[in-house]
């Protein structure tokens, strides 16, 4: 009984830690796009364009994500996610969000 | 074309550059930091997550450049973009709130790349 009870939780442990699911290394690989305008490392130096170097890996995907869906709409994104996999999102996400740039602030 | 009309030509387009540009909100971080009430609960608490109607980090605004801030509260405001809480306090917001706001949030621009 208690090994299953240890079993379990050790299971929920790990379901819920975060499924950081993309690869840096590939994601730098996908980015050249994505520099153009964000910058190599994600820190835009155009004041238009956001830096994503240190946000969230979450957030970035729900973005990339919701600009493929049309949920977002952006007439610059959209033809540019049209042709990403979940996999390049993914990638690209973990990519960025390994940055260092943006931070928590108060 | 007489130079005098050249030179009308050139102060009133001069004008217009001008009147455009003030037509944009200047910000104020100083003010902006008084106005974040209704950010903090969310922006200020690191690793805090959305609850509804998904979930995923709330994204780090610090040291964002202040002209996206702006861009992304006003299509909160006007209904581009879609999460509800964000867009129910960015319709409170008028001009010189987001400006500000963006100013704020902004600012440690220069400490955030240093991190």
């Amino acid at each position: 009984m208690k090994r299953t009870l240890l079993g379990a939780c050790c299971l929920m442990i790990a379901l819920s830690a975060p499924a950081l699911a993309g690869d840096a290394d590939a994601g730098k690989k996908k980015s050249q796009t994505c520099a153009a305008c964000h910058g190599p490392d994600g820190n835009s130096s155009a004041p238009d364009f956001p830096k994503i170097a240190g946000q969230h890996y979450d957030y970035l995907l729900k973005a990339l994500k919701d600009y493929k869906s049309g949920a977002r709409k952006n007439p610059i994104m959209a033809p540019l996610v049209a042709n990403l996999t979940q996999r390049d999102i993914e990638d690209l996400a973990a990519y960025y969000s390994s940055q260092r740039g943006l931070v928590t602030k108060y | 074309m007489k130079v005098s009309t050249l030179l009308l030509r050139i102060i009133s387009v001069g004008a217009l550059v001008a009147g455009s540009g003030a037509l944009a909100a200047e910000g104020d971080p100083v003010a902006g930091k008084g106005k974040t009430s209704m950010c903090v609960g969310c922006h200020g608490i690191p690793g805090y997550h959305t609850a509804f109607p998904e979930v995923y980090h709330v994204p780090k605004l610090g040291g964002q450049h202040a002209a996206y801030l702006v861009k992304a509260l006003q299509e909160y405001k006007a209904g581009n973009r879609s999460h509800p809480s964000m867009r129910a306090i960015a319709a409170g917001l008028s001009d010189q709130d987001m400006a500000d706001l963006a100013a704020y949030y902004a600012s440690d621009a220069m400490k955030a790349a240093a991190k």
